[in-house]
């Protein structure tokens, strides 16, 4: 805020929502401390004030990719452990009430696409995150969910987590370890290399479990939206989504895609307060 | 309603680890398996273990916990000695077997343990190999039906194949797999001579039952053992088993 002629004028300022950045962080540390430390214990050096648990452990796809075995045997897919059952109906809850905020704020392969586009944002400025041809884009969004179908279906018929070997995820907190297969490592590596051009391509393209959170954009409780009585209709808020939504040309988003990020809302870089909220009930 | 961030936060990291609390307090998080398989549901074998659970986080201690086989027995089948086999994960013997070009694994062990117990097993559309030691030791036990005996004929890694140049897991060491290479390097019953290795060499349990008058013990117990614990004399043992090794191994 300052004077000009008398009139005090306020400048907008994009803002980032800081405290989403926070608990990515420290999801990522925490799962980064319990995966190196369940080598760590395999060997007898474990800390013992430490998780020791398997990354599947704590995992919430994982809990999905075993709910056919489970109702269908009573059993868990192998490798698979309870806490994934758990961790998989906390982040179901969460998704219906918030969205896939588990992918925007929580998941630390996100976290670590987010950090890799930082450089692409630097290189490429505002070209960054606008290289796939929109004519083939929207098509290549619901890949995803063919490979959701292709997970729930081979690990249903063979009872083993077959994903493994090609789960970025997986590498991103094993690659130390001998049991991750070279092609899980080759998608992580593409994923990165990837992230320079496109913000996260695997969470767009690729995440069976993005897809399947993703669902819960179509009836989430509270949603991003947007008043067009205030809107200046500047479309700052379709520039900055990491997912590339049209916010500015809808009321509420239910698109598929919509991570809860926030950082198209008035909090962020929207410069109208109360314009694009993140709500329930209606917006005028 | 409207929701900032902040709030967001807060709920998102309440509602993750304080999930995680309540879920520990009602005993629902759980990390690890209970190193206990299955069991099966229906059927003859209702209520035993299902060697089809067996999983890579097992050690031989484990299986002997769930399955009529030893640690001893499992690991002379699989070519792994050591002060302690119970301890010996089975998702060790991937490494183990690397270099053989084989996979011998948790599938094996699983193959192994069904055929050594007489548990069901599928193994239609599965190509699960085992050392030519397992297989020694199955058919040795006479029991195996035609198809099983095929499968096993079908899949027993070639002759010549040892573990014997790879790494050893933690505390083990590999022995070699091959039945032509046993630990002792000739075919002579000694003090020493394990039921396993009667086994292994190709004596049948039945000659085995019929020539110590009793049934077999555990395979990891020595002749010499037995015989003193049931007041024989080993000597008297000693040359009909002799005998019969000697038939199988001219």
């Amino acid at each position: 805020m300052f004077t000009v002629f008398g009139k005090r004028i306020r400048l907008f300022r994009p803002r980032s929502i800081w405290v989403r950045r926070v608990v990515q962080w420290v999801f990522f540390l925490l799962i980064a401390f319990i995966s190196v430390n369940h080598t760590l214990a395999e060997s007898g050096a474990g800390i013992p004030v430490l998780s020791s648990a398997s990354l599947h452990a704590v995992c919430p796809f994982g809990g999905v990719e075993t709910l056919y075995t489970f109702a269908a045997d009573g059993l868990l897919v192998r490798k698979i452990h309870d806490s994934s059952l758990v961790l998989a109906g906390i982040v179901l809850l969460l998704s219906i009430l918030f969205g896939p905020v588990f992918c925007g704020w929580v998941c630390p392969l996100g976290t670590v696409q987010e950090w890799a586009g930082k450089l692409g944002k630097r290189l490429f400025k505002r070209r960054y995150n606008h290289f796939v041809p929109a004519r083939i884009d929207p098509v290549l969004r619901y890949v995803r969910y063919g490979v959701l179908v292709w997970v729930l279906y081979i690990t249903a018929m063979s009872g083993t987590l077959i994903f493994e070997s090609y789960d970025p995820y997986f590498a991103l907190f094993n690659f130390w370890s001998t049991e991750v297969a070279w092609s899980a490592l080759a998608i992580l590596g593409a994923t990165l290399l990837l992230s320079v051009f496109v913000e996260r391509p695997w969470c767009k393209y690729a995440c069976p479990y993005g897809a399947f959170l993703g669902i819960t954009n179509l009836f989430r409780v509270f949603s991003i939206k947007r008043a067009e009585s205030t809107c200046k209709a500047d479309g700052a808020c379709s520039i900055m989504c990491p997912m590339n939504i049209p916010v500015d040309a809808v009321k509420v988003v239910r698109d598929h895609q919509c991570i809860s990020c926030l950082e198209c809302t008035s909090e962020a870089i929207c410069p109208v307060a109360k314009t694009v909220v993140f709500s329930t009930g209606g917006v005028k | 309603m409207t929701l900032t961030s902040k709030p967001l936060a807060l709920i998102v990291l309440v509602m993750l680890l304080g999930g995680i609390a309540f879920s520990s307090s009602m005993g629902w998080w759980t990390t690890e398996s209970s190193k206990q398989p299955a069991t099966f549901e229906e059927g003859e074998f209702a209520g035993q273990a299902n060697p089809a659970d067996i999983r890579g986080s097992y050690t031989f201690g484990d299986i002997a916990g769930s399955f009529a086989v030893t640690p001893e027995v499992l690991a002379q089948a699989f070519g792994v000695t050591g002060e302690d086999s119970s301890a010996f994960a089975i998702k060790e013997l991937e490494a183990i077997y690397l270099e053989s070009g084989y996979e011998i694994g948790t599938a094996s062990v699983r193959l192994f343990v069904a055929y050594y117990t007489g548990l069901p097993f599928e193994t239609a559309d599965q190509d699960i190999y085992l050392p030519r030691s397992a297989t020694d030791i199955l058919l040795s036990l006479g029991d195996l039906t035609p198809e099983q005996i095929g499968y096993l004929e079908k899949y027993t890694i070639p002759t010549g194949i040892t573990a014997a140049t790879l790494e050893p897991a933690v505390g083990l060491s590999p022995l070699p797999v091959d039945s032509s290479a046993p630990a002792s390097t000739e075919y002579s019953v000694k003090g020493k001579t394990t039921f396993g290795e009667l086994l292994s060499w190709g004596v049948s349990l039945e000659i085995i039952e019929g020539i110590i008058g009793a049934p077999m013990p555990d395979p990891a117990m020595t002749v010499k053992d037995f015989a003193s614990a049931g007041g024989l004399d080993f000597e008297t043992l000693r040359p009909a088993l002799q005998m019969e090794v000697d038939k199988v191994k001219p």
